[in-house]
């Protein structure tokens, strides 16, 4: 386990670099986030095993996320506090590259997409998700994932299920298996998945369901091998895995005392989900690069852990070479460990962000949070 | 600031969302069939000359027969069967198996007896679905069976305990017999012998019109008794019972004062129910019908000398623990020991009349005690519409209360 201390600051984000095996990135406040200033570290893995800063870059307001650029190595992208992003160039000091400003409340999130290189998404508290291409200062698309149309549905009253109405919009994440498909999460419980071609101005997007009951769903993931499939982590405590393909209609009401709305979110049903996993709400969720049922998430409750989805077998854990994995009909439930395969419980505060390396053996994992501690980890065995 | 710090605090605070018992999961505990016997009366009823394994045999392979062919033709996928069951001695651990066996049940899966005097059948479905919540079995057979005929002689009406518990106040409590225990809540809350009488009278209405009009058809599965003969029709309910005719009973338990007749208690009976059930995944994988899910069960202690008052404590601990509150709930099936414990619990909670035992209660049906749980839930099931919620619910001699959430699918 490797650990560097960021006196001062909170982890909010924290990413490897795509480029270089012993680079990472994390995104901080002071404050524990809450006001005041922000820091983007660079921080370098050193030979001998110590995490070293080389770069850092002061900026004015605490920030989010961050997302590596897949174009230039050096670039890495900021959310901030004020509602910009920044793109930072970590041959150069202090100051950013370029700043994009659109949003109007915090940026949440950003995600570069993997396969259209200059292009990026962010998402933020004014309830917009905007898609962004590097050279250009304005966003290329704005969306809604809360029309007009899908509030009356979500937002009914007395209604158990109904949503606390929050418009935030925690990730937005591309597909990692077409540039065109993005999905994103909200405050008010709701996924929304766009296909980039055929979404307009204004309209919903292609697909929506509430994915955590009314609780807010707070990060959301593609499966980097299983195209269809994503994960979800909400404040219920609960992480959730479905199937895209498995968008189940009917109404949204648990109770069938509902009329179905417009253009409503659907009720659908997970494929697998792991409860009483965390005691508090779950704020991240990242499927691992090297495998398509593994699964890390992060927690407020303090920890980060290793999942096996239990719903899902590889070949390798099935032990033959069909070239295929199968899905099992268990969930983890159904597994006495609930499929944990690691708890990390360092952390002394709620960690926000967990990457994956894609570097060396398989299985490393860094974290970050509110107790300014960046931890390099080993996950898997 | 306050912005960034409010979202914190919804984080923390918003994990007990109302919804999180309502909607569907593949980790579902679902109910994938619930049916029961006719109930006989004891003593001088159909079943009177057989015991528990006999009527649990001819049950089961009624039972077994009606299951969709994807579990009867593999009955080893059942992961467990647990039996409810009272007075047969050790809760007919020996007998119950042996039945089990006798009904093509393969050796494979085990069985458990269990014994938790009136709530037997409901505890058992909880041992089921919890074994299935945890991942020790996708499949769990959950039964209740009883012969208060041939087996009400093993137990010493006043129980047993040890001279040297005797002495002890609280352990003596334990030996209070349930009609004195009835007529202490009577007494101490006012509850009056017209109430009572009152309220067993609908008992018998709501019974007997559910039966006339066929309501019970779909939840009894005919059993053949020796003879040949079906049995296949509740024979306790009774036509053109009034308050006025329960009026002329005498009391049971306490010569002048007393307020607990035999109109208005529970009856003495035999039956036997049964309850099938899955992981909502497994169920869905082999295409079997989903009646409804779990949601929760628990149980609660009271004072044993008041033990009638049980569901009105543990049925708002259940709803609790399921975000629920009591005008949520669509349907309650409230054993009815007695008709003063029954009405105290219903008017403690503030429960609408109308929806407790529309079909009748253990007054009017009667109460083969092991059987009586999953009685209620092969009832409440066939009761429900898809969507609503119902509560089963009964008081436990020794001083508890059991009660577990259901939802119709």
């Amino acid at each position: 386990m490797l650990r560097f201390e960021m006196r001062g600051f909170s982890g909010y984000a924290v990413q490897y670099s795509p480029f270089l095996d012993s680079r990472l990135a994390v995104a901080t406040g002071t404050n524990y986030g809450l006001i005041g200033n922000g820091k983007l570290w660079i921080l370098d893995i050193s030979p001998e095993g110590q995490m070293v800063t080389r770069r850092d870059y002061l900026t004015q307001d605490c920030l989010f996320d961050l997302a590596w650029s897949e174009l230039n190595e050096n670039q890495c992208l900021v959310a901030q506090g004020d509602g910009s992003l920044r793109l930072f160039d970590t041959t150069l000091d202090k100051y950013p590259v370029a700043v994009y400003q659109e949003h109007r409340d915090e940026v949440a999130s950003c995600n570069w997409s993997l396969i259209g290189r200059n292009t990026f998404v962010s998402s933020g508290w004014d309830g917009l998700v905007k898609v962004w291409s590097v050279g250009r200062p304005n966003s290329v698309m704005t969306l809604k994932p809360r029309t007009r149309s899908n509030t009356a549905v979500l937002d009914r009253p007395n209604g158990t299920g109904t949503t606390n109405g929050k418009d935030c919009v925690y990730q937005a994440k591309f597909s990692p298996h077409d540039d065109s498909l993005m999905v994103c999460c909200s405050g008010d419980s709701t996924v929304s998945l766009f296909d980039l071609r055929a979404s307009q101005p204004g309209q919903g997007p292609t697909h929506q369901f509430m994915a955590h009951s009314g609780s807010e769903t707070l990060s959301v993931d593609f499966n980097k091998y299983r195209t269809n499939v994503i994960a979800t982590g909400g404040v219920d405590n609960k992480i959730k895995i479905w199937d895209l393909r498995m968008l189940r209609t009917g109404p949204l009401s648990i109770r069938g005392k509902w009329p179905e709305g417009p253009r409503g979110a659907k009720q659908v049903q997970c494929t697998n989900e792991i409860v009483g996993g965390h005691e508090l709400a779950v704020r991240k969720v990242n499927w691992s690069p090297h495998s398509s049922n593994y699964l890390l998430s992060t927690s407020y409750d303090m920890t980060c852990c290793i999942w096996q989805d239990m719903g899902y077998a590889t070949d390798r854990t099935r032990g033959n070479n069909s070239g295929y994995g199968v899905t099992t009909g268990r969930t983890n439930a159904s597994d006495l460990r609930n499929g944990l395969v690691s708890r990390f419980t360092a952390h002394t505060e709620f960690v926000f962000d967990g990457d994956w390396s894609l570097w060396g053996a398989p299985g490393f994992v860094a974290t970050t949070g509110w107790d300014g501690n960046v931890f390099v980890w080993k996950g898997t065995p | 600031m306050s912005a960034r710090l409010n979202d914190i605090k919804d984080h923390l605070t918003g994990g007990a969302h109302p919804a999180s018992s309502t909607d569907t999961t593949p980790d579902d505990v679902v109910i994938v069939a619930a049916n029961r016997t006719a109930i006989a009366k004891g003593f001088k009823g159909s079943l009177k000359d057989v015991n528990t394994d006999y009527i649990l045999l001819q049950f089961l392979l009624q039972l077994v027969a009606s299951f969709p062919s994807e579990i009867r033709d593999h009955l080893d996928l059942i992961g467990e069967v647990a039996c409810g069951n009272v007075l047969n001695t050790g809760a007919g651990a020996t007998e119950h198996r042996a039945a089990c066996l006798a009904a093509g049940i393969p050796y494979t899966t085990p069985f458990v007896a269990v014994n938790r005097q009136c709530s037997s059948g409901l505890t058992a479905v909880n041992d089921i679905a919890n074994k299935i919540k945890v991942g020790q079995i996708d499949i769990g057979l959950a039964l209740g069976v009883e012969s208060m005929t041939q087996n009400y002689k093993n137990i010493n009406s006043l129980g047993t305990i040890s001279d040297e518990l005797k002495t002890d106040k609280r352990a003596n409590k334990c030996l209070i017999p349930m009609g004195f225990t009835n007529e202490n809540i009577a007494q101490k809350w006012s509850i009056d012998r017209a109430k009572q009488d009152k309220f067993a009278s609908e008992s018998y209405n709501k019974a007997e019109r559910a039966s006339k009009t066929g309501l019970f058809k779909e939840e009894i599965l005919p059993i053949p008794l020796p003879s040949g003969k079906m049995f296949d029709t509740d024979e306790g309910p009774r036509p053109n019972v009034t308050s006025d005719s329960l009026g002329q009973l005498r009391p049971a338990f306490i010569k002048d004062k007393g307020t607990t007749t035999a109109g208005n208690a529970s009856q003495v009976s035999d039956g036997a129910a049964g309850v099938l059930l899955a992981r909502r995944s497994i169920a869905e994988k082999l295409n079997l019908p989903i009646m409804g899910r779990y949601v929760a069960f628990q149980v609660v202690g009271v004072p044993p000398e008041v033990m009638g008052v049980g569901p009105a404590f543990a049925i708002p601990r259940v709803l609790k623990d399921a975000h629920l509150n009591v005008s949520e709930i669509d349907i309650f099936e409230i054993n009815e020991a007695f008709a003063a414990q029954a009405l105290f619990c219903i008017e403690k909670l503030g429960i609408n009349p109308s929806k407790v035992n529309p079909r009748g209660g253990a007054i009017a049906l009667g109460h083969p005690l092991g059987c009586t749980g999953a009685r209620q839930i092969a009832t409440i099931l066939h009761e429900l519409q898809p969507n609503q919620i119902g509560v089963v619910s009964m008081c436990i001699g020794t001083g508890m209360g059991a009660a577990a959430v259901f939802i119709k699918e």
